[in-house]
């Protein structure tokens, strides 16, 4: 791998983060291409046996970049409690590995996610974490995200909700 | 029964008698004490669908509370439901959620169970047993009631419970028209699984009696055009044992009838309702409600601009603590529909009622806050000295029954608490053995 890419690959993940951390969130949906595909399946306790255990056929995202628009405008209106008042979020990424593709201008991506979510004075932190498998692409001198697949490891998860992005 | 006396439900029973609810029920470890040992033992408890073990030596696995459940069918095609536990010395026996396999083997000391829950394999069996063990008495042991309805799978563990039909009462002609109006439904791939903060009575009350938390609480999918504004008008309906509907309706039968469902589906309705059902169904916005105690369904259209679909959510809020709830939350489509519109519905469904749903993240966000407000002492006081009550008084000795509604059950017009109340009076019966009536209706 070329370490520059590599180098400014992980920066744009680790902007990314900054970017949901902070709620710029019309910055964050640029860094995805227009084509985006934001998946996150359901995954399960199954018998080793029973082969894999990320779930095709169920999902908790499944998003274009027109739905993660809505997403991000329902978050601002007024009337979306679960932001009121604002939660404070944590995105960490790690075990970042970059390889390249059949495409000269795309890389796939694996890194590790953690994001803490504190509500109020409520003690209870909810967790999400797991897998990203990025494809990013180089488009007009910018580095995009043109896919995301989110592996949870939570059968059954620890958040109140999934309205924060991941 | 501990702490509780007799004085604490008759002050219970005057706070209902008057429309309220003492809010300290709500998280009280006595009274979840008590729920573990009467109420949740002695009713039916919702644990699947038919369609998520199609064939023989499928299974899913289930939780009754804390009890372990072991849904599964049988090489003869019969679906059983045992303890979910070794009976050598209790392990838990299958520790996944769903597959496929003829036979359970508890890894602990080697003992084997068929699909049927019988012992088949028993480690080192002619060397270290002889005649004191008897394989034929220590199969699984059974879920005491196992019953179903419209493919609908409920367990109970009370053995002189009333059949399931007798349970759900006139419930079952709602369910004829939500789950068997198409001739059958499926699952859409696993339940959603997640841990909010609530108590389960709020839960279920949230979805079955409480229409009115819409306007607010769903406030930004108006604002956003997301939920579908036309002219309705609703009904709520009182039904036996705690459950109850709601059920909404376009005054003019809308351009796509049936909840816009494919038209390929609606000779089916007209086959398998009868032509009251049917009329329901031909002007219904959306069926809201829920068995009780831990079976909620929602069946609504969801969607954006003209791209609205229908399709079945089904909740179980599965209480851990007095203040925690596991939601388990399936989609469910009409069999029949055509592969492209239930893909799409099931994009609805976890766009709307999904963990990441736009309606259901702010329903998650009011059940925490209620939790937070719930711990002090001007809460939890059971002499309510702080008049320390919450309100159920909506229509409350106003409102009357509309004998023109013309499912059964008694349907009251608009919004109104009749559901929560008659839902607090038939816990209190069970709570109290019996001792308070509670049939149900408000
Ligand atoms: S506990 Fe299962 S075989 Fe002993
Ligand atoms: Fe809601």
């Amino acid at each position: 791998m070329n370490p520059e890419i590599r180098a400014a690959i992980e920066e744009l993940l680790y902007h990314e983060a900054y970017l949901l951390d902070h709620r710029r969130y019309g910055e964050w949906l640029d860094l995805f291409t227009d084509d985006v595909v934001y998946r996150m399946p359901v995954r399960v306790t199954r018998e080793r046996r029973a082969g894999s255990d990320v779930d095709p056929t169920a999902v908790y995202f499944d998003e274009t970049k027109a739905s993660l628009e809505k997403r991000v405008k329902r978050l601002s209106v007024r009337s979306a409690w679960v932001e009121e008042n604002q939660p404070r979020h944590r995105h960490f990424v790690s075990n970042v590995v970059v390889r390249p593709t059949e495409r000269p201008d795309e890389y796939a991506v694996r890194s590790y996610f953690l994001v803490l979510r504190s509500r109020g004075s409520d003690p209870d932190v909810d967790r999400v974490f797991g897998e990203r498998e990025d494809r990013v692409r180089h488009v007009e001198g910018q580095w995009k995200i043109a896919a995301r697949e989110l592996v949870v490891d939570e059968a059954v998860l620890h958040t109140i909700n999934l309205a924060m992005f991941l | 029964m501990g702490a509780l006396q007799a004085e604490h439900f008759r002050k219970i029973r005057e706070a209902m008698d008057r429309g309220l609810l003492p809010q300290w029920v709500l998280t009280d470890p006595d009274v979840w004490a008590l729920e573990q040992e009467r109420v949740f033992p002695r009713t039916w408890q919702f644990l699947g669908h038919e369609s998520e073990v199609p064939v023989p030596g499928a299974f899913v696995t289930r939780w009754m509370v804390h009890d372990p459940v072991l849904v599964v069918r049988g090489e003869d095609g019969e679906i059983r439901a045992f303890l979910n536990a070794c009976p050598h010395r209790g392990t838990l026996l299958c520790t996944a959620d769903a597959g496929t396999q003829a036979a359970f083997t508890c890894p602990y000391h080697g003992w084997t169970f068929d699909a049927q829950g019988a012992l088949i394999g028993v480690a080192l069996a002619h060397q270290v047993w002889g005649t004191e063990l008897c394989r034929a008495e220590w199969g699984l042991k059974p879920i005491p009631r196992l019953e179903r309805y419209q493919g609908l799978l409920f367990g109970t563990l009370d053995p002189a419970a009333p059949p399931l039909v007798e349970y759900l009462g006139a419930m079952t002609w709602y369910l004829d028209l939500l789950v068997g109006r198409s001739g059958g439904m499926e699952v859409w791939g696993p339940p959603h699984r997640w841990v909010v903060a609530g108590n389960w009575k709020l839960l279920y009350e949230n979805f079955t009696g409480d229409p009115y938390h819409v306007q607010s609480t769903h406030r930004s999918t108006v604002e956003l055009g997301i939920t579908p504004q036309r002219v309705v008008r609703g009904w709520q309906v009182v039904l036996p044992h705690g459950h109850g509907i709601n059920v909404t309706q376009y005054l003019e039968v809308p351009e796509r009838p049936y909840q816009r469902t494919p038209e390929a589906l609606w000779p089916r309705f007209r086959e398998h309702l009868n032509p009251v059902q049917e009329e329901l169904l031909r002007r219904a916005a959306v069926l809201v409600g829920g068995i009780f105690p831990t079976l909620s369904f929602v069946s609504p259209l969801h969607g954006t601009g003209e791209d609205l679909y229908n399709f079945l959510n089904l909740r179980v809020w599965r209480p851990l603590a007095p203040d925690r709830v596991e939601v388990w939350s399936w989609c469910l489509v009409d069999r029949a529909a055509p592969e492209a519109y239930k893909r799409a519905a099931y994009k609805a469904y976890v766009d709307s009622f999904g963990p990441s749903g736009t309606l259901e993240q702010d329903d998650t966000e009011m059940w925490a806050r209620v939790m937070q407000a719930s711990r002090g002492w001007m809460v939890r006081d059971k002499t309510l000295n702080y008049n320390n009550v919450i309100n159920y008084l909506m229509g409350f000795g106003r409102v009357e029954p509309d004998p023109t509604f013309p499912g059964p059950g008694t349907a009251y017009p608009g919004f109104v608490d009749a559901v929560s109340r008659s839902t607090h009076r038939f816990w209190l019966h069970l709570l109290t053995d019996g001792a308070e009536e509670g049939s149900g209706e408000a």
